[in-house]
């Protein structure tokens, strides 16, 4: 029978979901065109014949996928439309075959994208409403072990706010983030002085590139930084989130990364789960970048894949950017390797909670959103978060709520003092709605 | 009234039937007819099975007579790694490895590229392709095969390969070109298919003299008449394909590869000419000697094999049914093992009960189900000499090996569901509406299928129906079956080209911007009647119907730059409904 065997483990567990029949908008990026060519080009190169590689089917995620990571406003069937649910649904497929011992690696082709959504989702933000890698590392914490040390190294252009934002606090994931310099796109943080919170801080590692950066800085910074972290955590899963426009001919970004030089990173890399996040020369560079990626995972020979008229459009940066970098790699090697001898109360102040205002905007959505964030610090645990969020979508009534979360692995003190704060919340005249979000017992109230 | 004599070349025995055709297209059985299979001369079984089954015919009947057939030859060819030595060329262009295509043949790999889009990214080197063929020249080989990465998308390059054979390796003209066999993407199937087309194209050739010889003996003459319409009764030979549809026997010799398969195709298709089959999801089960069969018909359809068939461990762009072969059969070898009976892969050989010397599922059946054929005798020694080796009694045991039949077809159908089910789908709409196939009916043909489909059904818990003629409803398959034939159309409004690969057919749109879905939908039309033409495919009452077609806006820029049509368009498969 020519079905591959359900027993063997395969090298490679590919989900593909190219959403053909879902957009943002008939002209915006993230369209149904988006994965066309890459499609294209898998099917020529008939990679799903290879042995190595098996195709799923993605699943659907549930509201309760959802719930264990976002707090969606004013509900999850409101915020993520159906083809979110399948992007996050495959996500957890690609994760599931690798964690079942089915497939040694696993990539999560699929769209739309993730890593823009934060904790508190009020609509879209960088293409982005719900968090893919997020909903997978919590649907692995639940089934898998809440122990498990995860590693995030999203390598997308834009800086992985979201993905920073879910996990700021969170001792056990360590998030990487490899990007465009923030002072020159999208949105704009990102810079390596953001670490963490006082739970997790050193957890939080940003790169940021200067424009210009091609395969040179990229994997400069993942020799002499991000793989001795990796050796150094051990985690025990390395997840990617791969986006794909830090490429030379990518319209919305100025980088000058090759589809060669991905598929080395990814090699370098060895990540158990990729995901992929923006990217969006979709004829350029998407259908190259992704055949790259497919074979460094698959352990193959990736120096054919090279994109037309490479010699013509690639500009090499000059010498100055690699110094830059290398000043950037040497700040937070120095930061990585003494983050626990670093006194918080310098940092966080010696307050019982740490408190932040933020303004996040919600680009896709035109949403203007104020969030003012308190964690207590706690030395039993990484501490409760109570956050108030007010949120103004245009033509609108302004939608205010608070959180209370429970991370997880919470101390009884902070749970005691979270359940305290969520009965003190009431809604009323401040208040649209009040959420529990309680993570390690798969709890969430609303009211 | 005319006739169709349906010959079936199976492993094991050689089936015909001859059908009288109504004025309504319907047939009537008038004849069965079987002889067995001899393997080293297909042609003697074809030729001995033909004369039995016309042997009332009269020369009146002759004239308006076609002959469908079903052989093993090209498929045995394949895997025997029989016919002429190939040079492979290909120009892979950037992208995976050769080496790591999974391809098993030699290549001669050359330059020149070709994207996605169709856009020449490297152009060809024509003394490189000089030096190939020159190699291929002193390597013996007698054909040639040229394929392309994304050929289906820009036939150019594969073109000028062949022009530069017909001008200067006239030894080598024609070629296999690869966009020529299908418009699909999957270069290594491509190179595969054009490969053993190729490799095949001489057999063919060979085949096609030698039956025409035959039936001229007959009277039949098979060159085709020049004032010959489609309207007229036509006198004409016709091979089965692995779709279910046929090909003239003239037209086969540019595309034999096209005939591998068509067994299991003259199964379903025997399927689906004695039965409404109607039901959302049946199961055609084609029990033989050595091999079960099974293809799958969802609301009376036959599914088809996503990428294209598999022969002889090479993977193709061939269209076929889905079928999926299982080592079992009514000449299985049965053992015991660990407490347990397995029945397969291999075959035992001849029945005891029907003069062999090892025991077999048929022997089973002759001894719990009161067979009414085979030597009782015979087959209760063997059973008798089992039952004392591995203890237990005999009724018991013949009735354990029934079951085993039974519960390894249903494992493989069961194999089968959870495979189809687990299938990709790309869009949000086939996600949310996901069409869980499950059996709900079978149909049995073959020898042993009467005894056996009882019990299969019984395991699934779903009703079940042997075929009429099940001995040889295959025969009936083949003589019922229809021509068949698909194009890809590929429109590029925003370089303002059209395509249809099968045909050669490139041209540049005159208003790009004025070209829609209702126009490419025409223009895929016209063009599967054009090649129906070519093929010997435009039967009297052909429709045509676009069955796959896709659409993408392309934007670059936020600006609509242009549209994407990717469509297929293919002579409606039909069916003569034939009564028993
Ligand atoms: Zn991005
Ligand atoms: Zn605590």
């Amino acid at each position: 029978m020519e079905e591959k065997e359900a027993c063997t483990v395969h090298d490679l567990g590919l989900v593909f979901f190219p959403a053909f029949d879902w957009a943002i908008s008939p002209d915006h990026p993230e369209r149904e065109e988006r994965l066309l060519y890459t499609r294209d080009q898998l099917m020529e190169e008939g990679l799903l014949d290879l042995p190595g590689i098996i195709e799923y089917r993605p699943e659907i995620a549930t509201e309760d996928d959802l719930k264990r990571t976002h707090i969606c406003i004013p509900s999850v069937p409101v915020v993520a439309s159906k083809s979110h649910l399948i992007a996050a649904g495959g996500s957890i497929t690609a994760a599931k075959a690798v964690m079942e011992g089915r497939v040694k690696k696993a990539f999560a082709l699929l769209r739309p994208p993730g890593h823009h959504a934060m904790r508190l989702v009020h609509g879209s933000r960088g293409f982005c409403t719900i968090n893919n890698e997020a909903i997978l590392i919590e649907y692995l914490r639940k089934n898998y072990g809440s122990r498990l040390k995860i590693a995030v190294v999203d390598t997308d252009a834009h800086h992985a706010d979201g993905t920073q934002d879910i996990y700021y606090n969170d001792p056990d994931v360590l998030h990487i983030s490899v990007h465009q310099d923030g002072r020159t796109l999208y949105p704009g943080s990102g810079g390596p002085d953001e670490l963490g919170g006082p739970g997790a801080y050193g957890m939080t590692i940003n790169i940021p590139l200067p424009p210009g950066s091609g395969d040179r800085e990229l994997l400069f910074v993942t020799k002499h930084l991000i793989l001795p972290i990796l050796q150094e955590y051990q985690p025990d899963i390395i997840i990617n989130g791969a986006g794909q426009d830090n490429h030379y001919s990518d319209p919305l970004t100025h980088m000058q990364v090759t589809a060669e030089g991905y598929a080395e990173l990814t090699r370098l890399l060895q990540p158990d789960i990729v995901v992929l996040e923006g990217g969006y020369a979709i004829e350029g560079a998407l259908p190259y970048v992704n055949l790259g990626i497919i074979l460094a995972l698959l352990g193959m020979d990736y120096s054919r894949v090279q994109e037309p008229n490479k010699e013509r459009d690639l500009v090499i940066a000059a010498p100055e950017v690699l110094e830059t970098v290398k000043q950037v790699v040497g700040f937070l090697q120095e930061v990585w390797s003494k983050r626990r001898d670093i006194n918080l109360d310098k940092i966080f102040g010696s307050d019982p909670c740490w408190r932040r205002k933020r303004f996040i905007y919600y680009d896709t959505d035109d949403i203007h959103e104020q969030q003012g964030d308190q964690i207590r610090r706690c030395a039993l645990c990484s501490g409760y978060r109570v956050i108030h969020s007010w949120a103004q979508k245009r033509n609108a009534r302004e939608s205010r709520v608070a959180v209370v979360h429970l991370p997880w692995h919470a101390c009884t003190e902070c749970r005691n003092k979270a359940e305290e704060a969520y009965d003190r919340l009431n809604p009323g005249a401040q208040l649209d709605r009040v959420y529990l979000q309680d993570v390690e017992n798969d709890l969430f109230l609303e009211k | 009234m005319r006739y169709i004599i349906g010959i079936d070349v199976g492993g094991t025995n050689t089936n015909a039937c001859l059908l009288q055709i109504d004025e309504a297209h319907q047939g009537q059985v008038v004849k069965m007819a079987k002889t067995p299979t001899v393997h080293e001369n297909l042609l003697f079984s074809t030729k001995q099975v033909l004369a039995e089954i016309s042997r009332d015919l009269t020369v009146q009947d002759w004239t308006a007579l076609e002959i469908h057939l079903s052989t093993t030859l090209i498929t045995n060819a394949i895997v025997e790694g029989k016919g002429d030595p190939v040079a492979t060329i290909v120009s892979p262009g950037p992208g995976l490895c050769l080496a790591d295509a999974g391809l098993s043949i030699p290549l001669s790999s050359v330059g020149g590229a070709i994207d996605h889009r169709g856009r020449e990214t490297a152009p060809l080197d024509m003394d490189e392709i000089r030096n190939a063929l020159r190699g291929a020249d002193r390597q013996g080989a007698k054909v040639v095969a040229v394929v392309g990465k994304f050929s289906p998308r820009n036939p150019k390059h594969e073109l000028a390969i062949e022009d530069l054979i017909k001008r200067e390796f006239p030894e080598f003209y024609p070629p296999t070109l690869g966009h020529r066999l299908s418009g699909r993407l999957n270069f290594p199937r491509r190179v595969n298919t054009s490969y053993l087309n190729a490799m095949v194209a001489r057999l063919q050739r060979e085949f096609i003299v030698k039956i025409s010889q035959t039936l001229q003996e007959k009277g039949l003459s098979l060159s085709p008449d020049p004032r010959e319409v489609p309207e007229r009764p036509r006198r004409k030979v016709f091979l089965l394909k692995a779709d279910g549809g046929t090909i003239s026997l003239e037209k086969s010799v540019t595309r034999p590869i096209e005939t591998i398969l068509s067994g299991p195709a003259a199964s379903v298709m025997g399927a689906l000419a004695l039965t409404e089959a109607r039901d959302s999801c049946t199961v055609v089960l084609d029990i033989g000697g050595t091999t079960t069969d099974l293809s799958i018909l969802v609301h009376g359809k036959p599914l088809a094999e996503k990428d294209g068939a598999e022969v002889g461990g090479y993977k193709t762009v061939v269209p076929a049914f889905f079928s999926r072969s299982i080592g079992l059969g009514g000449d299985s070898v049965v053992r015991y093992q660990a407490g347990r009976i397995r029945i397969g892969p291999e075959r035992a050989g001849k029945a005891a009960a029907l003069g062999g010397d090892s025991l077999t599922p048929t022997d089973a059946i002759v001894l719990t189900d009161g067979g009414s054929f085979g030597d009782r005798h015979r087959a209760l020694a063997v059973m008798k000499e089992f039952c004392q080796k591995t203890g237990g009694s005999l009724q018991e045991r013949a009735e354990e090996i029934n079951q085993a039949f039974c519960q390894q077809v249903v494992q493989a159908i069961n194999g089968i569901f959870a495979y189809l089910n687990s299938r990709p789908v790309y869009t949000v709409s086939e996600v949310l509406t996901p069409r869980e196939l499950k059996p709900e009916k079978l149909i049995g043909l073959g020898g042993p299928a009467a005894y056996y489909l009882p019990r299969i059904a019984r395991l699934l818990a779903v009703p079940y129906e042997v075929l009429p003629h099940y001995e040889g409803a295959n025969a009936i398959g083949a003589a019922a079956s229809r021509p068949t034939a698909s194009i890809s159309l590929r429109v590029d409004t925003a370089f303002g080209r059209a395509m249809v690969p099968e045909l050669d057919f490139v041209s540049s749109l005159s208003h790009p911007a004025l070209f829609d879905r209702k126009k490419a939908e025409q223009l895929a039309i016209k063009s599967v009647k054009e090649y129906a033409g070519q093929i010997g495919a435009l039967h009297p009452g052909a429709r045509f119907e676009v069955d796959e077609e896709e659409v993408f806006n392309m934007v670059r820029g936020f600006r609509t730059v242009g549209k994407l049509f990717s469509l297929r368009a293919q002579v409606k498969p039909e069916v003569i409904k034939v009564s028993p």
